[in-house]
């Protein structure tokens, strides 16, 4: 498996924290485990520091999660995107629709 | 006669109107000799006042809805300048509404008569002589003399009439000024509209050599145009070119022509893929576009060393490619014009089209040709526009195109809109690329690898891998490691890695439907130009135009990844396998597919 995750509570909102390459290898799993992640009253933050790749499929999975968050009413952000990632959202036109921010400290106060 | 010479006394008998033609006469020319026309207002009551023997005047100005009367200017003991009252306020107002003169000798007991005037300025007004300024039923205003000098202080009939005579003289005066100021405003106008007809001109491309394949030509309907073209080489040989149209017509037309121009100019300089361009220009135009405007445009690339042309066409009348063996083509727009805000994430796709032009020509307008009156009063419509294309298919292209305007800017007529036409004529660039090798073009269409740009090719690398997900991650090592080799940037690097990613993953999905038993091979080739990347499968042979990279509102995988490659590469070519790469597999095989992407260095 190319991505590995943690999961960990932080200032009321849950953090998800992959590790590795979010591709076709690992989108599956990823989106498993965030579509998971969604559905409570907590605010739920991607953490993608150590995320080093992310393809279309990988796009796909946190559109999908996002798009459940909003049914939801549940607050979904990215955190600390590497710059291959935000290369592969811009391409995407997706780095102006999701929320980003450069910490999760700054993300709980964004969402506030 | 000497204009500012003191007025003549004033005779002592009861006085007419032919008594103060002097004073008539040296009015009328110092309205007709200034435009200051407050100056002249001001001298033309002291005058009267003086003349008229009136301890003061003011002389009031209708306001341009009617509502307000405004003191313009004053003479005499009272100033009361820019005092403005309700316009059938006072007896002034009375005098204006009624169009009338009056003289009021007991002001005290007069309905109309406002005494809040004279509380502020301490001054006792016991008579008052008004007299309406009018042409015809146009009303202007009215000049107000208070208080005779000497005798009993009262005004007399005849001061009325001579007050009347004299303020409908002023009245034609002021009209005249007022017009004189309209035609100078309109004559500023002009010579502005003229700079800015000359700055546009400036946008638009200089004329080229005769045997240069592109040629344009924009005749604006009135002065500033609301469409434009233009065409620019880029550094290897290929021409970026546009052709675009403004909602609506006039300066707000022409302002948003200039911005699309300059951005067009700009980006395209930048920006080599004519979809990915349109979506900048597109961002660009929604950030700052006045609402209800929007642009249409056909923006794209010709090689003449191919004869190929990439475009892509946002809400734009379909251009017509006349392939003079074929006939005509027309291109219809599959994109929405400029300017139009998306509604989620991002625009929409400005899909690309690849045209071979083959020696034909690709003809780019607006709908003010094909709209345009001929002179019998019809219009001129496409097939009036193919027809003559055909009956002038052996002229060069200048002349085939002014052939054209010549029909629609007939002298005598004004146009109906703006006219702008580009006609791209690859006859020369095929005539030049068949000398250079008429053996190479027929291999070509043998194999499509000799597509590649010129110079010596340089195989850098050759993997072999079974159709995994999980092998994808060693092929992005190595694509990067060998794009690095060739010198790209770590930016170029980044896009190769994604570019290449997503092809393989969609043969892993789409070709072999995830089956992970499927082979793949990956080929990068250096040139001096560029690093090219072929990856070719066994899997069935997909039918290319169903590969299609799909609008990125809809997310869903699949399309995004050939987005990625075509904005990432500056080409991406969907082929059949060439048939030495199906003899080695094996000597039966049928089917297979070739991805050939592109990056210029």
């Amino acid at each position: 498996m190319s991505v590995e995750h943690e999961i960990r509570e932080e200032g009321g909102a849950k953090v998800v924290a992959f590790e590795g390459d979010i591709d076709l290898d690992g989108s599956p799993e990823a989106r498993k485990v965030l579509l998971e992640c969604i559905g409570g009253d907590k605010p739920v933050l991607v953490d993608l520091s150590k995320v080093g790749y992310i393809d279309s499929s990988g796009v796909a999975s946190l559109v999908e999660s996002f798009q459940k968050a909003r049914k939801k009413g549940c607050a979904f952000a990215l955190v600390s995107a590497s710059e291959a990632v935000m290369r592969v959202l811009q391409l995407a036109r997706l780095d102006k629709v999701f929320p980003i921010y450069d910490s999760v400290e700054e993300a709980l106060a964004g969402i506030e | 006669m000497p204009v500012n010479e003191p007025d003549p006394a004033p005779p002592e008998r009861p006085e007419s109107i032919s008594d103060h033609f002097e004073l008539l006469a040296v009015m009328g020319q110092d309205f007709a000799a200034t435009l200051d026309i407050e100056d002249t207002l001001k001298r033309a009551l002291e005058r009267i006042t003086g003349h008229m023997k009136a301890a003061g005047g003011a002389l009031f100005l209708l306001d341009e809805a009617g509502l307000t009367l405004t003191c313009q200017a004053c003479s005499g003991e009272t100033e009361i300048t820019g005092l403005t009252l309700n316009s059938d306020q006072g007896i002034v107002g009375r005098c204006v509404q009624g169009n009338a003169g009056e003289i009021v000798r007991d002001v005290e007991n007069d309905p109309n008569f406002d005494k809040s005037v004279d509380q502020t300025t301490g001054f006792t007004t016991r008579s008052i002589l008004c007299a309406p300024m009018s042409v015809k039923d146009q009303r202007i205003g009215a000049i107000e003399l208070v208080n005779k000098l000497g005798g009993d202080g009262l005004f007399m009939d005849s001061d009325l009439q001579l007050l009347q005579a004299l303020s409908s003289s002023a009245g034609l005066a002021i009209l005249n000024a007022r017009m004189a100021e309209a035609l100078v405003e309109q004559e500023r106008v002009r010579r502005e509209l003229e700079l800015a007809a000359e700055i546009q001109r400036s946008l638009l491309p200089e004329r080229r050599a005769d045997d240069f394949p592109v040629y344009g030509v924009n005749v604006p309907a009135r002065m500033v145009s609301g469409d434009f073209y233009d065409f620019f080489e880029l550094g290897d040989g290929r021409i970026c070119f546009n052709l675009a149209d403004v909602s609506g017509k006039g300066m707000n037309a022409a302002l948003l022509m200039a911005k699309t121009a300059s951005l067009f100019r700009c980006l395209g300089k930048e920006i080599h893929d004519p979809g990915r361009l349109m979506a900048r220009i597109n961002e660009e135009i929604c950030e700052t576009a006045s609402r209800g405007m929007f642009v249409t445009m056909v923006g794209g690339i010709y090689d003449p060393s191919s004869g190929v042309v990439r475009l892509a066409n946002a809400g734009h009348e379909p251009p017509l490619f006349h392939d003079p063996e074929a006939g005509f083509t027309a291109l219809p727009a599959n994109a929405p014009p400029l300017g139009i805000p998306p509604l989620l994430a991002g625009e929409v796709g400005f899909e690309v089209e690849e045209l071979r032009l083959n020696g034909g020509t690709l003809y780019i307008f607006t709908d003010g040709v094909t709209e345009g009156y001929l002179a019998d009063g019809s219009e001129l419509t496409s097939e009036g526009l193919m027809e003559l294309m055909r009956q002038n298919k052996e002229l060069p292209i200048s002349r085939r195109v002014d052939a054209v305007i010549a029909l629609i800017d007939h002298a005598g007529a004004a146009l109906r809109d703006d006219i702008t036409l580009l006609a791209i004529d690859d006859k020369g660039p095929m005539k030049i690329r068949m000398e250079n090798g008429g053996a190479a073009r027929e291999a070509e269409k043998e194999s499509a690898a000799s597509k590649s740009p010129g110079g010596d090719a340089d195989r850098l690398l050759r993997l072999e891998f079974k159709s995994r997900p999980d092998r994808l991650k060693l092929v992005r090592a190595m694509v990067g490691e060998t794009a690095r080799a060739c010198g790209s940037g770590e930016n170029d690097v980044r896009d190769i890695i994604i570019a290449v990613d997503e092809a393989c993953q969609n043969v892993i999905r789409h070709a072999y439907g995830n089956d992970p038993g499927g082979d793949i091979i990956l080929e990068v080739v250096r040139y001096p130009g560029g690093i090219e990347f072929l990856l070719k499968d066994f899997a069935e042979t997909v039918d290319p135009t169903k590969i299609k990279p799909r609008d990125l509102d809809d997310i869903r995988p699949g399309g995004l990844g050939v987005h990625f490659m075509r904005e990432v590469m500056d080409e991406v070519e969907f082929l059949p396998l060439p048939r030495e790469d199906k003899e080695a597999k094996d000597k039966e095989f049928v089917g297979g597919n070739l991805l050939r992407m592109l990056k210029r260095l």
